[in-house]
């Protein structure tokens, strides 16, 4: 007996964990906005369906009552599909256009609709420090900052360092990469060629017209 | 060892029926029924916590997911006891739809409403003491009806299938999520062990009432299996009945529609 992949996800009901999980996150995020969340009152009733490819199931946003319901439903009065990847990347409204010329994403509906969530979700600003400052208390936070700060900046230095090693590894010492000089030589060397053929084909389409004639 | 008693057959009296494991008269089902959740009501949300280790959200969430309900929809909560689906439905169909929680229980519809009042759920919301088998609606009235872990509850589940089917509007579907029967071996013998040893514990525990949960039990395994309750569901005149097993057929959510 063989069972497919959507029977196990719904057997577990995955979608709906998913779904649940978000929905806590995305209504705690909104209670913890120092920004206005007034946004949220022209979204009232209205649905955005997300379809991302990484998923292969709808994510279907509905406002009510300042609050964001997260639900698996199919039918909405906007639906993006897109990736992961466009969504992290989507900042300013007028981006939507772009991506939709370069087919990184899709938009059925209500335009509106999707540029209103898109502000919304850019309206959320958290003070974590401040937010941290509740259960631990001032100075702990203060000091947990800086060590947060002092390891973010160690961990982007050693990750430029390892990206630069790992290139230099790859390219002098298994040569499995060329450099950028090479590559620029290679380059070079290929318009060079086809600059020749192209004069090439020339002198023989002269040679075949000359023959033709005679 | 498990303590399941002998399952008993289906009685072919046509005046008597099961409540649990023990044989009743038809008419004494509803008060017997009744009985158990006037006493399970103060608690019985935290019971579904507890016995289903919070699943029963999720079971809940994916009814909702199958209905494809929409802004201004007209539902009916059948059995709705303590609100989950009302509360969810109701911010879903949004000011222009409207949700009906409907329960023959008292005390469970009390429960309910006092909790989605504490959830600020007012508007669109109406409470109906009801008996599934006698609907007291119109005709073509609702575009989902929905019933969880009701439908084993009622005497005449026939009856009440054909009540619900009459109060659809054409194009409208029922959702049925009940507890039915697992599909493996191994999971039916755990799920039996769990069900009638731990299960009236915690009950005796938490809600100060085995019995109430031993009567869950029983209940559970006196109500139809998925294919008999959908053939049942067709026999009422829902058309693409279909169904869908959850947490390995210790739930099922039964769906049909009304053309």
């Amino acid at each position: 007996m063989t069972i497919s992949m959507a029977a196990i996800t719904d057997q577990l009901m995955l979608k709906q964990a998913l779904s649940s999980a978000l929905e806590k996150v995305i209504n705690k995020a909104l209670e913890l906005n120092v920004n206005d969340n007034s946004a949220l009152k022209t979204l009232e009733a209205k649905q955005l369906t997300l379809l991302l490819d990484e998923l292969g199931f709808p994510l279907t946003f509905t406002v009510s009552s300042n609050q964001v319901l997260v639900t698996n439903l199919t039918d909405s009065d906007c639906t993006v599909i897109t990736s992961i990847n466009t969504l992290k990347k989507l900042k300013a409204s007028q981006q939507l256009t772009d991506y939709i010329k370069q087919d990184l994403l899709d938009i059925q509906g209500d335009l509106k609709i999707a540029q209103q969530y898109l502000n919304l979700a850019e309206n959320l600003e958290i003070d974590w420090q401040n937010e941290l400052a509740h259960y631990i208390g001032d100075i702990p936070t203060y000091q947990l900052s800086r060590v947060a700060h002092f390891a973010q900046t160690k961990l982007h230095f050693a990750k430029t360092q390892i990206q630069a090693d790992l290139s230099e590894w790859l390219v002098h010492e298994k040569k499995l990469i060329v450099s950028a000089s090479e590559l620029n030589d290679f380059n070079g060397q290929v318009t060079q060629t086809v600059a020749r053929f192209d004069k090439l084909q020339q002198r023989l389409e002269k040679l075949t017209k000359h023959i033709n004639e005679g | 060892m498990s303590s399941v008693e002998q399952k008993p057959q289906q009685p072919n009296n046509d005046n008597i029926t099961h409540f649990g494991y023990k044989t009743v008269d038809k008419s004494e089902k509803e008060s017997m029924v009744a009985s158990v959740f006037h006493s399970v009501a103060k608690q019985y949300d935290i019971m579904n916590d507890l016995m289903s280790f919070g699943i029963h959200r999720l079971w809940k969430r994916f009814t909702i997911d199958a209905s494809g309900v929409r802004p201004g929809n007209k539902v009916l909560d059948l059995a709705g006891g303590t609100g989950d689906l009302t509360a969810k439905f109701s911010k879903l169909v949004g000011k222009d739809g409207q949700v009906i929680l409907a329960d023959i229980n008292s005390s469970m519809l009390n429960v309910g409403r006092d909790k989605l009042r504490d959830k600020g759920l007012v508007q669109n919301i109406e409470y109906v003491q009801a008996n599934a088998e006698y609907l007291p609606f119109e005709e073509n009235t609702f575009d989902i009806i929905t019933i969880a872990f009701g439908l084993r509850n009622v005497t005449d589940k026939d009856k009440a299938l054909r009540s619900m089917y009459s109060v659809l509007k054409p194009g409208g579907r029922l959702l049925v999520l009940e507890f039915s029967k697992p599909e493996h071996e191994l999971l039916n013998k755990a799920y039996d062990f769990y069900s009638f040893n731990i299960l009236p514990k915690m009950g005796e525990l938490v809600a100060k009432d085995g019995d109430s949960y031993q009567y869950l039990a029983e209940s559970i395994r006196m109500h139809p299996d998925q294919e008999t309750l959908k053939e049942m569901m067709n026999n009422a005149g829902f058309e693409q009945t279909s169904y869908h097993n959850l947490t390995g057929g210790v739930v099922a959510l039964h769906k049909g529609y009304k053309f």
